[in-house]
């Protein structure tokens, strides 16, 4: 099927087989490699990206449900758009999540981390001020055998911060 | 997975018509539980109807119809926004609680009603709201009983080519969901849906610890009574490496005593 | 190569990282890996890209009748289909088993190496039997499944006790009883006598279930090999590109300078990463006959059945005590599972780390030990973080916990009397191991204080009035990072004309930071700021001596090394800062990145001494200070470069990092659900490079922990030897919030076994967490009558066991 599709502000059409997954056509159809599979029983969420504003796992969806719609996986999380340029503005990582992971030393390998990045990004734009309790049930569906996912927890309501405090907009 | 073709459906019609055209076409909705499915190539369909473009799936509204609190909620509705709908919160907030824990966040945002009914896993937590509140299941063709409708484990009274549309819940005075985890999966071990109907009925249906979703009627009639509660004793209790039967059925009495802190029982039939 | 990645390795330098004052530095790598732009297995991508997937046996044990792939070859978009043939066409070898030890008489280990692909026979499901290659990822899944594949069962053993029962199915040639090996250390003569008199004896037997290590990154491959010059390149996840070029040489039997082994991201080792598995071998030859470059990827489920299994041993622990309570002797009789086939390390975890840190922090006169290693029906088994240690410390902290309580003596006053003492260092134990340093009780004390012990029986007792149980758990471990097998560690600085300073190794990172670390060594010693520093782990141009990551040695083993580099590279300069201060060398001094001027008459330090601690003398008489990183600047700007590449070498052996953790929970008898409501960890690591570095490795390291004692467990199913738990679905794994806070202090317990002083941290927080959960929750459930429980602690056999308890007490 042809689909079209808007990722991380770019429309991008490709001709696909109907049971190619989403994450796969990211990956090895647009080069986009952030968005990682962990685990095929969906319960990893290192797949996870933003269809329509929605946290979801790129695994479980078919590329063509995402026709017509709009995909935002972590290399377009930053200010500056797609591919292979991270977005860096002056004082650091452009999206306060991400800075945040940094700084709070929330990644050891990372290859769980845009998974983490992208589903807390979710968060913090519905719920800004989160309770831990809501950050541990924001990340229910993200695995990390590295981190004990302490430092995770601390550098979302590190983000909260920032965002709050330098009025980032997310 | 192998490989298929997927229709979108325009309308329920368009869906019915596509999904009776071929023996092994499958219904497309979250894709939370089909996905997975087709990757451990456990299902090996055709062609996949896609519901996500049928508008009339993704309602929820209040029927009123003369009876207060009744709610349609369309087989497309995903639990993110079961959980988050304001009015449903007002007038079924035990059925928003449920749907604010099924699986994840991810899992929310697509998962849907209408999927998970239709595949009635035993560890659901959807089936024990709509058994405990005795709603109504519509398709293109019937409106079935929640008492009609669970067959047995991934079995339900949907007929090959049937879809359904709607799901309607009345409110009910009171009710509450207690649900004890699967370690690995977050599927209910034991859930337990317990309400005080508009009729002023009890009820409690419990999921996670047999063949399917029941209606625990000792319980029922135990707690009718204000006698104590008895332990649960079933032929079909579920039973794995996880938690043997006898470990199930005793969490689905703790689950009970769970909902049943600060459930208002007083109020008479 | 052609190819669509960067000519280089490496990525072009990251732009400058800066964070505000108040925070931590950031990684390096953080950069790169929080923008999605890191680039593991799985993401290199060639024009041209074949793809594999792997055909697996079904039945654990059998006769392979018949292995009928004509389908699959004519399947649409299959250009090659591998199988045991091909593999022995090409003349590869086994699996390597690296590790194997005698029995005490000198009999040698019964190793049976796995084959690349199975032959005739299979002996765990799972095993590889053969590997397609197509166009496309799908097409190789579809044309897989039409393997026609039939095997002639065989009975099966999926545990140790089943294979050694009398009557069980042997599964190999020439190894009667499925024993492998049994290893023996220590002095049965002397621990006996001791048992003999011993006023008190406890026995304890616990388990250290079979785990699933699962690093987030499933196991993936690309190959690529260039017919005119005969070399391949392979990206493949590992722990060392060195050793890892190694084992893919002593599999396919070609020479090792025309493999190269390329990663730059690792997504989690653990252990299990360090070894070439059968699909990097096929991937290669796959490359090489098809002249096109060929990846694999594993799913997860496949890796299940394919990544090594950690653990499962079973430990029994028997302990002899005087009337006073010291501790006479302690005797082990173990059950190390091995899996189907020696591979790698797996017998180093039933033998010598079982051995080494036998003892743990306790003086004890008389060790002995015997351990059998078998062969089950089961995925082969190597090292997991810890390996043998961490299990080694759960046992002894689990069993006197159990003596202490069988025989009446308060828990934490036994362990004091019976721990070697600080003016005991160095102390050599029963079995030869010889302690450097150590201050157990320092250590034990501010446990205590932050875990506030004092104030534990009011909290239980409120505990009690709400319904539930609580417990106290305290386990005191030490632990012995590697020795590392290569004769030292070698690390190579070279400044580029940008300025940079690149630092070659030979040990990769999958995790730890160790980019990160090395630069902060660097900027402390230098003065050289760590955003001026590059990593190169595995650089096949360089040619480096030196140990892979694993036994938590890289910090302090190659970390040392950088350490010597930067000395090496300051006797250089000096010459240089001399000539530009228009002085003699030894008129300067080196202190926080700086030559000062000596004042006239005043003895000086010698030109290469190293900075760290050396105060900057009198103010310099007309001179300011010469930045280091001025005169290499300086240097750089007039063509001199190459001129300041610098070696440095080290040899560090094991250190022993030690701690004391403490763990609270509270048990709902109702349900058997156990929550941790507090853990504290303070560890000895001598001196800590990059404390926030080392607080990420213990809260790694508890919350594996965490796992193992609440949740995970890899199960086979006794009689057909199918792993039950195949998935995440059956295989529960730690998720946020199942611990939310570790309280992590460290104490530092001088150590001179290498340059940095450090004690690896890597594995140090399995070996406390495990004892330390464990004697919590078994604490907890005294009271009820529970004396001895195995992992893991779920809900549902916490439940079983309190039910088992009231039966008996009625």
């Amino acid at each position: 099927m042809r689909i079209t599709v808007e990722v991380n502000g770019a429309a991008r059409s490709a001709d696909v087989e109907d049971r190619t997954l989403l994450v796969d056509w990211l990956r090895d159809g647009l080069g986009l490699t952030g968005t990682h599979v962990g685990c095929d029983t969906s319960q990893c969420g290192c797949c996870t990206v933003h269809l329509d504003g929605e946290a979801v796992k790129a695994c479980s969806l078919l590329a063509v449900q995402a026709d017509g719609c709009s995909v935002v996986t972590i290399e377009g999380l930053a200010a500056r758009s797609a591919g292979r340029e991270p977005g860096v503005v002056s004082g650091g990582l452009a999206h306060p999540v991400q800075r945040a992971f940094a700084e709070c030393h929330a990644l050891q390998c990372g290859f769980c981390t845009p998974g983490m990045v992208m589903a807390s990004a979710h968060l913090l734009r519905r719920n800004p001020d989160p309770t831990e309790a809501q950050i541990v049930t924001a990340l229910a569906g993200n695995l990390c055998r590295c981190t004990g996912y302490v430092n995770i927890v601390a550098a979302v309501q590190r983000a909260a911060l920032l965002v709050r405090s330098e009025g980032m907009q997310r | 997975m192998v490989p298929f073709e997927v229709r979108r459906a325009h309308s329920v019609e368009e869906a019915v018509a596509t999904l009776g055209s071929a023996r092994d076409a499958r219904l497309l909705a979250g894709g939370m539980t089909l996905i997975p499915a087709l990757k451990h190539r456990l299902s090996s369909p055709s062609i996949l109807v896609d519901l996500a473009r049928i508008a009339s799936l993704r309602s929820i509204e209040s029927t009123a119809r003369g009876r207060p609190g009744l709610w349609r909620l369309g087989a497309g509705v995903r639990h993110a926004e079961v959980a988050a709908h304001p009015g449903l919160n007002r007038e079924h907030p035990a059925l928003c609680a449920l749907a604010a824990g099924i699986g994840d966040p991810q899992v929310r945002a697509r998962g849907t009603l209408g999927g998970a009914l239709a595949n009635n896993d035993p560890a659901a937590d959807y089936p024990a709201a709509v058994l405990g509140l005795d709603a109504q299941i519509l398709t293109d063709r019937r409106s079935i009983a929640a008492a009609d409708y669970f067959r047995g484990m991934f079995t339900t009274a949907l007929e090959d080519d049937e879809v359904i549309t709607a799901v309607e819940f009345a409110a009910p005075r009171s009710a509450v969901y207690r649900k004890f985890p699967h370690p690995a999966t977050g599927y209910a071990m034991a859930g337990v849906f317990l309400a005080r109907l508009a009729s002023g009925d009890l009820r409690v249906a419990v999921t996670g610890v047999a063949q399917g979703v029941f209606r625990w009627h000792d319980a029922e009639s135990a707690l009718a009574k204000g006698h104590p509660l008895p332990r649960l004793v079933r032929e079909d209790l579920l039973e794995d490496m996880h938690a043997p039967a006898g470990y199930r059925a005793h969490l689905a009495g703790v689950m009970l005593a769970r909902a049943l802190e600060g459930f208002p029982l007083g109020e008479a039939g | 190569m052609n190819d669509r990645a960067p000519a280089t390795v490496f990525e072009r330098a990251p732009p400058q990282v800066r964070f505000s004052a108040d925070t931590h530095p950031a990684r390096q790598e953080d950069l790169r890996l929080v923008t999605g732009t890191g680039r593991f297995a799985a993401d290199w991508s060639y024009p041209g890209m074949l793809h594999a997937w792997m055909i697996r046996s079904e039945q654990a044990h059998g006769r392979l009748r018949c292995v009928d792939l004509s389908e699959v070859k004519a399947a649409p978009g299959v250009r090659a289909v591998l199988c045991a043939s091909d593999v022995d066409a090409a003349g590869f070898g086994p699996l390597p088993n690296v590790v194997t030890h005698r029995a005490r008489d000198g009999t040698p280990q019964k190793q049976v190496f796995m084959p690349v692909l199975a032959r005739d026979r299979v002996h765990f499901a799972g095993q590889p039997i053969a590997m397609v290659i197509a166009d496309t990822p799908h097409q190789a899944q579809d044309a897989a499944a039409l393997a026609r594949i039939e095997v002639d069962g065989l009975a099966a053993v999926a545990s140790v006790g089943a294979a050694l029962a009398v009557g069980a199915p042997q599964l190999h040639e020439g190894v009667p009883g499925n024993l492998s090996l049994c290893y023996e250390a220590g002095d049965d003569d002397a621990v006996d006598r001791a048992f003999a008199s011993a006023r008190y004896r406890s026995t304890l037997k616990v388990t250290s279930q079979r785990l699933i290590p699962s690093p987030m990154e499933p196991r993936a491959a690309v190959a690529l090999h260039d017919a005119s010059t005969g070399r391949t390149r392979i990206h493949v996840p590992n722990q060392g590109m060195l050793s890892m070029l190694g084992y893919l040489a002593a599999v396919t039997r070609w020479p090792a300078e025309t493999i190269e082994v390329v990663a730059q991201d690792v997504g989690g080792s653990f252990g299990i990463r360090s070894g070439a598995s059968s699909e990097y071998a096929l991937v290669m030859l796959a490359a090489r006959r098809l002249g096109r470059p060929v990846r694999w990827v594993g799913s997860r489920s496949d890796n299940f059945l394919s990544d090594f299994h950690g653990r499962a041993l079973s430990l029994e622990g028997s302990i002899a005590l005087g009337e006073d309570g010291r501790f006479l002797a302690m005797r082990f009789r173990d059950e190390a599972d091995l899996g189907a086939f020696t591979c790698y390390f797996s017998t180093h975890i039933g033998t010598r780390n079982l051995s080494v840190t036998m003892g743990g922090v306790y003086r004890i006169p008389a060790l002995s030990m015997r351990s059998e290693l078998v062969f089950t029906n089961t995925v082969p088994v190597s090292a997991y973080r810890g390996a043998g240690r961490p299990d080694i410390a759960y046992a002894i902290e689990r069993l006197v916990d159990y003596a202490a309580h069988e025989h009446g003596f308060d828990p934490i006053a036994l362990r004091r009397l019976n721990f070697v003492a600080a003016h005991q260092f160095p102390y050599t134990t029963a079995n030869g191991t010889v302690y450097d340093s150590g201050d157990f009780h320092r250590v034990l004390d501010e446990a205590l204080a932050r875990a506030d012990f004092e104030g534990f029986s009011a909290r239980r007792l409120d505990a009690e009035r709400r319904g539930l149980l609580r417990g106290f758990g305290v386990a005191c471990y030490l632990e012995a990072s590697g020795p590392g097998g290569a004769p030292k560690d070698q690390v190579e600085g070279v400044f580029d004309r940008e300025g940079m300073l690149s630092v070659y190794a030979v040990t990769g990172a999958s995790g730890q930071g160790h980019e990160t670390s090395f630069a902060q060594i660097i900027e402390r010693e230098l003065g050289w700021p760590a955003s001026r520093v590059r990593y190169r782990a595995g650089d096949p141009a360089h040619h480096l001596i030196g140990n892979s990551t694993g036994g938590s040695r890289t910090l302090y083993g190659a970390g040392s090394a950088v350490k010597a580099m930067c000395a090496v590279l300051l006797a250089k300069l000096g010459p240089w800062a001399a000539a530009q201060c228009g002085v003699s060398e030894d008129r300067l001094a080196f202190g926080d990145g700086a030559w000062t001027l000596l004042p006239q008459g005043a003895s000086g330090s010698s030109p290469g001494q190293t900075g760290n601690g050396m105060p900057p003398h009198a103010a310099p008489s007309g001179l300011g200070a010469l930045r280091l990183e001025a005169l290499v600047d300086a240097l750089i700007a007039g063509g001199r470069a190459a001129e300041l590449a610098a070696v440095g070498e080290a040899v560090s052996g094991a250190t022993f990092p030690n701690g004391c953790h403490i763990a609270e929970v509270e048990i709902d008898p109702h349900t058997g659900e156990a929550a941790l409501c507090n853990y504290v960890s303070v560890d000895d690591l001598g001196k800590v490079v990059s404390p926030r570095l080392v607080q990420g490795q213990v809260h790694g390291g508890v919350v594996q922990g965490w796992g193992q004692a609440f949740c995970e467990h890899a199960i086979y199913d006794p009689g057909s030897a199918q792993l039950l738990t195949g998935s995440y679905m059956d295989y529960p794994m730690p998720r946020a919030g199942c611990v939310m806070r570790i309280s992590t202090h460290t104490v530092d317990v001088p150590t001179s076994l290498n340059l940095l002083g450090a004690k690896g941290v890597g594995e140090s927080g399995c070996s406390g967490s495990l004892p330390a959960l464990a004697n919590a929750v078994i604490g907890a459930l005294r009271a009820r009558g529970i004396a001895a429980l195995d992992m893991p602690f779920s809900a549902a056999r916490i439940w079983a066991a309190l039910q088992e308890a009231k039966g008996e007490s009625r």
